[in-house]
């Protein structure tokens, strides 16, 4: 039996996600529409709620209604019109009881469009409380389909509603009154032959906001609506969102609703006395500030010792395929490439994780729009709405999901100019790389007044990075980018308590994605690394006797790839080969190679062919950075044992005895990768945005030498201030 | 010029009149219920004075002074 196909549509923040987590089960595909960026999640009804037969569910984006003036709401609009693929045989829409006044819009545009409908009827404990109880037979009177009272949190009525989903091609929907209504209200502009009724007032509406592109309206539908003047286009999508609003006071009345009660905010009662405290103008602020700082603290201090507990397991893994293989080639691709390389990226799940999870809880709990709200001011200065601020934000914890998050900025310029100020945000792959250089360069017991000097530098990079995001912002919106602010139109939905499952699967499907990218690029690059790192041996390496080694080993100079780095290897001098580190067997290696060719342009930014080597392994992720170095010095201390990297850079000693890591050192290397944009990930999904490489490109050329300038500034004015 | 709702007093009420001119901003303000008969309360002010958050068909929507400015109300 084919499935029964059910699109899931609603307001934002109705409980839509529960919902669909509760008819999952939370067993889902997560998944792109074709062409655009908005995120789709489908899934099977679980087999517990017993369907009738099976059904799939698809839940659409969150949209206040279906006219196309963002991605979202032309998205939702393409699929419930059949313009991606069949149309779904029965669209189940969520409505807030407590917010029947503004839900019903998207309602009455569904209605319009005529697909098999089925409401969820959620939240009727809050409209109760608020002592607007809605009669959900008095509503499905009233609109002509079957109305279910569901509770998301708790699951109640779900059974019901799949029932009635199940059953709906069995029920015949009579034309209701209000559909035939809404049908036949005549058009200031009528539709023209060859154009259905719902397309055309969806095209009209695209045409008063400027959106045809995002309704991907064609040549005919262009010039039919080009037959009309603009203000007479602009006036009949005007016209029609006014008539569905007399629709849906006309519902209200139907069931039972007075004007006086249309005007009340039942829900937002409760909130209203949060935000008392919560946008006051000097306790708002406070507490945004603190919200923020307590996240990136927490981050620093509760993943601390999950990354230990993995470095520990990683170390102990390693040991046990060492003793239980033995020395050898094969060996050391097992535990130098292979689980060094996993272990260096599972290390940052944890602040990962613990960051979408703070940040999805504020999302859920409503905190977030508050932000924006709060925000817009700043965000309005640089050009941008406060909204932006929300990817801006997620931004510190990776750049790629806070891209995607830019769909709902509707200006494509000011979507453009917000992507290019994403990368600058310190993503939590940064993270690591500062957690490393701190923890390995500067004194945990230093102190200034309470606080480390560790944590006051993390957290002025965190500073430094968010001007630069802001700053850059400036620039891009008055230069090429140039337009108008855009308008602001933000909903502040009533608070609610975020639903500890709803977050976590969140939080899940964020994580389980970066470690799949761990799975293939970074780990891939890691061992792609340590082959360049290893080959080809010194001729007297140490295990150069080793029956294995001696199997790979044949002459070192026909181990060059050929045309990928012979030139490099050739062109360096044999005596800067043998001038330092004459021990490391890394540095016979064509890695070894690159990176001594690349000294010269390191030096003024205090860094050497080490960090070369982990520059240039960063491109494919900022991660690979730190799995670099730890292949460049697990091999060079040719240590079976993972001692944390950490140690290593603090012990590192150059020939003459001192300290190869410096403080300073590692400050402009973090300076570096402050602003450098060292993600292959990222580029590729802003080149995918922004469909044309011009951008990524631009993205790259600006962001790298903003880093390569300002780690030279820093280190060139340290060491004349008598730092080393 | 007539009234608007970027001049109404904190905690004070106003009938929606007509939303001005054309593009995606006015047919969105229609869209979130800013509709001709509507009633409107100023609910809050942001702590720099701007964006204003506004009670409209029982939902809480903040807009910046400039778009409230695009929606000619009557005082109540």
């Amino acid at each position: 039996m084919t499935p029964l196909r059910v699109a899931l549509a609603g307001n934002p923040n109705v409980g839509k996600t529960s919902l669909f987590n509760e008819l999952t089960g939370a067993r889902h595909k997560v998944g792109n529409y074709a062409g655009v960026t908005v995120e789709t999640r489908a899934g099977a009804v679980v087999p517990r709620l017993s369907p009738a037969r099976p059904i799939t569910v698809l839940d659409l984006p969150g949209t206040y209604s279906l006219t196309p003036i963002a991605e979202d709401e032309a998205v939702a609009f393409r699929c419930l019109a059949g313009a991606e693929g069949d149309p779904p045989d029965v669209v189940a829409l969520v409505l807030d009881a407590a917010n029947l006044a503004r839900n019903l819009y998207l309602a009455v545009q569904l209605l319009e469009l005529g697909r098999p409908l089925v409401v969820a009827l959620n939240m009727m404990d809050v409209a109760a409380e608020a002592g607007m109880p809605v009669d959900p037979a008095a509503l499905a009177r009233a609109l002509g389909v079957p109305v279910v009272p569901t509770v998301a949190r708790t699951g109640e009525g779900i059974a019901r509603l799949v029932e009635a989903l199940g059953s709906i091609e069995h029920v015949p929907q009579a034309i209701s009154p209000l559909r035939a209504r809404l049908l036949a209200d005549d058009d200031a502009l009528p539709a023209p032959p060859g154009i259905g009724a719902a397309r055309w007032r969806w095209l009209v509406s695209a045409a008063a906001a400027g959106t045809l592109e995002l309704a991907g309206a064609t040549a005919e539908e262009r010039a039919a609506l080009a037959a009309h003047p603009a203000a007479d286009v602009t006036a009949a999508a005007h016209a029609r969102v006014i008539a569905r609003y007399r629709e849906v006071d006309a519902l209200l009345a139907e069931i039972g609703f007075t004007a006086a009660q249309r005007e009340r905010a039942p829900a937002m009662s409760r909130s209203a006395a949060i935000d008392r405290v919560l946008t006051h103008r000097v306790w708002g602020l406070l507490i945004f500030v603190g919200v923020m700082a307590t996240i990136f603290s927490s981050i620093f201090t509760w993943a601390e010792p999950l990354m230990g507990a993995i470095e520990s397991l990683i170390g102990w893994l390693s040991e046990q395929v060492a003793a239980a293989l033995g020395p050898g080639v094969f060996t050391d691709l097992l535990t130098q490439g292979v689980l060094a390389g996993a272990g260096n990226v599972l290390v940052f799940v944890p602040q990962i994780a613990l960051l979408f999870l703070l940040l999805g809880v504020l999302e859920d709990s409503g905190y977030m729009a508050r932000a924006a709200f709060l925000v817009d001011r700043l965000m309005a200065r640089v050009g941008l709405h406060g909204r932006a601020f929300v990817p801006l934000l997620s931004g510190y914890a990776c750049a790629i999901p806070a891209i995607l998050g830019t769909r709902t900025i509707t200006d494509p310029r000011d979507r453009l100019a917000t992507i290019l100020m994403i990368p600058f945000m310190s993503c939590s792959a940064r993270l690591p790389i500062y957690v490393l250089f701190i923890s390995a360069l500067f004194p945990a017991d230093d102190r200034v007044g309470p606080f480390t000097v560790g944590s006051l530098m993390l957290v002025g990079f965190y500073a430094l990075s968010t001007v630069s995001a802001l700053a850059a912002g400036a620039i891009w919106k008055r230069t090429a980018l140039r337009g108008p602010t855009p308008p602001f139109v933000l909903e502040l939905p009533p608070y609610r308590l975020p639903r500890l499952r709803n977050t976590l699967l969140h939080v899940y499907d964020r994580t389980a994605d970066f470690v799949r990218q761990a799975g293939t690029v970074i780990l891939s690059v890691t061992v792609v690394l340590w082959v360049l790192l290893s080959f080809p041996r010194p001729p007297d390496a140490p295990d150069g006797g080793r029956a294995v080694a001696e199997a790979v080993q044949v002459d070192p100079a026909a181990h060059v790839p050929e045309g990928m780095s012979q030139g490099a290897a050739a062109h360096v001098p044999e005596d800067m080969l043998q001038a330092t580190d004459e021990d490391s067997p890394i540095i016979h290696s064509i890695g070894g190679r690159i990176g001594k060719a690349m000294e010269p342009v390191l030096q003024p930014m205090g860094q050497d062919f080490r960090m070369g080597i982990a520059i240039l392994g960063s491109f494919a992720a900022r991660e690979v950075m730190i799995s670099t170095l730890g292949l460049v010095y697990g091999i060079e201390a040719d240590d079976e044992n993972q001692t944390p990297l950490r140690e290593k850079l603090r012990e590192a000693r150059e020939p003459d005895g001192s300290r190869r890591h410096t403080p300073l050192k590692g400050l402009a290397a973090m300076i570096f990768f402050v602003y450098a944009c060292q993600c292959m990930s990222t580029l590729a999904v802003v080149r995918r945005e922004t469909r044309s490489w011009k951008w990524p490109l631009v993205m790259f050329a600006t962001m790298s030498a903003l880093a390569y300038g300002l780690a030279v500034l820093v280190y060139q004015v340290g060491r004349a201030l008598g730092y080393t | 010029m007539a009234f608007n709702l970027a001049q109404l007093e904190l905690g004070a009420r106003a009938r929606v009149t007509l939303v001005g001119g054309a593009g995606p901003l006015a047919l969105r303000l229609l869209e979130m219920g800013f509709t001709p008969g509507t009633v409107v309360v100023l609910v809050k002010r942001a702590p720099f004075g701007d964006p204003l958050e506004l009670q409209v068909r029982g939902c809480h929507v903040s807009l910046r002074k400039a778009e409230a400015a695009r929606i000619e109300a009557v005082r109540l």
